[in-house]
């Protein structure tokens, strides 16, 4: 059975994921075959083949990419660049001393605690709102009727309305705010990379914020270092062999539900 | 003095983690009993230890670690001792998916349960002046709104019956998952048993109509044979308050 990576357009976690299946290999290892989903048409709930799906429809992460082997449905971008990172072919993309491994694992937690729930909200709403509310009620219902997690669901609701209260978009962009400033501070030393040696955090911390320079640009004026450090990593013929797979001529413009605000608050 | 040293509350959800991980791998620590209900971690001491005044933190050598999950990840990967990760990159996946998953989906809707019913109403008869100022205390803002909302008991309707639905839905997912191995995502013991031991061991207790040997038997059957384990005997022992004396149900034949 063929191993299958159904990725969105190279945007958030599905250009995270697929920079990671490049830079480590892992394509040629797994002789994955990538197949392109339509993520805000809910194609990723109706996929062929995968017959354990349960990290598909539960995953906290929400519309990202889907690697199915025999049957079952892996998720979840940091973990998917963590495997892939395991069965590729010796390019290592995560720290082998402990502690440097739990920096790295604590800063992609960051991301996908933080500023990935705020920067989908975001995004979503400022580019996936519109083709949602164009939908009739009934394609809408019809389309998101496959998905299982109930709060996904909520959450595709949340950005067919397009409402969102003034607290919770200014804490959003605090938080986009805050994510460019921790890359700052880290990237202060001269470094070249978030972690030193190149590793999962900087694919993972870019595939989140290049989609926020159009939508919060306030939060990367006069960081220097910060954009310096995308530009290195935009380079990497990993990510441009992502982004050469976009069908839209502005992937970071391309947003699906993602995973929700913290509940507790 | 042991070169690890651990502050943590009861053997209990994110506290009770790293002190099973430790015990597991045989790992000697200085304990440090922090009593979270008396807001020890927001005080000077523990701040000077981790400014964001979370719990656990764990130290080793000038090293300061926090976050639950990550310590035990640092702890499997640091320490001799039983591998706490499988072998096979897939099942290593499967293992951290279910941790993030229960640290994230899961967990937080226990946790709103158990401040909503048990702990928030024992906290409230505390002197009000000194609960605000303990809040006060708390140095991230956002860790403010969570520990209002905990010790106010300021949930709406809506946010407990959706913690209660995904407790329903978390408990019949585990019970699925653990039909189809003997440990959580793969074959054999792992940090995801051990995330998951300290997040569901009260589970047949507090959700009785929920969870039972008749209704959800590979759970139970997990939890047991967890609970049997020398390492869990030794962490619970740590335990101060009856809450951790929950776990002894397990203890029964038939529940």
């Amino acid at each position: 059975m063929a191993t299958i990576l159904y990725h969105g357009e190279p945007n958030g976690p599905s250009l995270a994921v697929l920079a990671a299946m490049a830079e480590t290999g892992a394509d040629t290892a797994l002789d994955i075959e990538c197949h392109a989903m339509d993520l805000l048409g809910g194609k990723r709930h109706t996929l062929p083949g995968v017959t354990k799906p349960l990290a598909r429809d539960m995953g906290v992460e929400g519309e990202g990419p889907v690697l199915v082997i025999d049957g079952e449905a892996m998720t979840e971008s940091v973990f998917l660049a963590q495997f892939f990172d395991e069965v590729g072919d010796g390019t290592s993309l995560q720290p082998d001393d402990a502690y440097a491994h739990w920096e790295m694992m604590m800063w992609c937690r960051q991301i996908t605690e933080r500023l990935s729930p705020a920067a989908s909200l975001l995004g979503n709403l400022a580019t996936s709102h519109q083709r949602l509310e164009a939908l009739s009620e009934d394609a809408f219902a019809a389309q998101v009727e496959p998905i299982v997690s109930a709060d996904l669901k909520v959450r595709w609701d949340l950005v067919r309305d397009g409402e969102a209260d003034d607290a919770q978009l200014k804490d959003c962009e605090a938080k986009v705010m805050q994510a460019v400033e921790r890359c700052e501070k880290q990237l202060a030393d001269g470094r070249e990379w978030l972690m030193g040696a190149l590793t999962i955090a900087d694919f993972e911390t870019f595939a989140w914020l290049v989609g926020m320079e159009s939508i919060v640009p306030e939060a990367f004026k006069g960081k220097s270092e910060t954009q310096a450090w995308m530009k290195r990593v935009k380079a990497r013929p990993s990510v441009q062999a992502a982004l050469a797979r976009a069908t839209s001529e502005a992937p970071e413009r391309s947003w699906a539900p993602g995973p929700e605000i913290n509940r507790w608050g | 003095m042991a070169e690890v040293t651990l502050y943590h509350w009861e053997p209990n959800a994110n506290s009770g983690k790293p002190m099973l991980a430790l015990m597991e791998k045989g790992v000697p620590f200085d304990s440090h009993y922090i009593d979270m209900l008396n807001f020890d971690q927001h005080r000077p001491e523990y701040l000077a230890i981790n400014p964001q005044g979370t719990i656990p933190a764990m130290t080793h050598g000038d090293k300061v670690l926090v976050e639950s999950t990550a310590i035990m990840e640092y702890v499997n990967e640091c320490f001799e001792g039983p591998d706490l990760m499988p072998a096979d990159a897939r099942d290593r996946w499967r293992v951290r998916w279910w941790m993030k998953f229960m640290d994230q989906w899961l967990a937080p809707s226990f946790s709103m349960i158990g401040w909503s019913v048990f702990i928030g109403p024992v906290v409230r008869q505390r002197d009000p002046a000194e609960l605000e100022a303990a809040i006060e205390r708390i140095p991230m803002p956002e860790r403010r709104v969570s520990w209002r909302k905990a010790i106010y008991g300021t949930f709406s309707e809506a946010e407990i019956a959706e913690s209660q639905r995904r407790v329903a839905m978390g408990i019949a997912m585990l019970e699925k998952e653990l039909g189809k191995r003997e440990w959580l995502g793969s074959d054999s013991y792992s940090l995801a048993d051990i995330n998951g031991f300290n997040l569901a061991y009260a589970i047949p207790l507090s959700q009785p109509e929920l969870s039972n040997d008749e209704l959800t038997p590979n759970l139970l059957r997990w939890l047991r044979a967890i609970y049997a384990r020398k390492a869990v005997k030794d962490c619970w022992a740590l335990g101060r308050t009856d809450m951790v004396k929950r776990v002894t149900i397990l203890e029964q034949e038939r529940i």
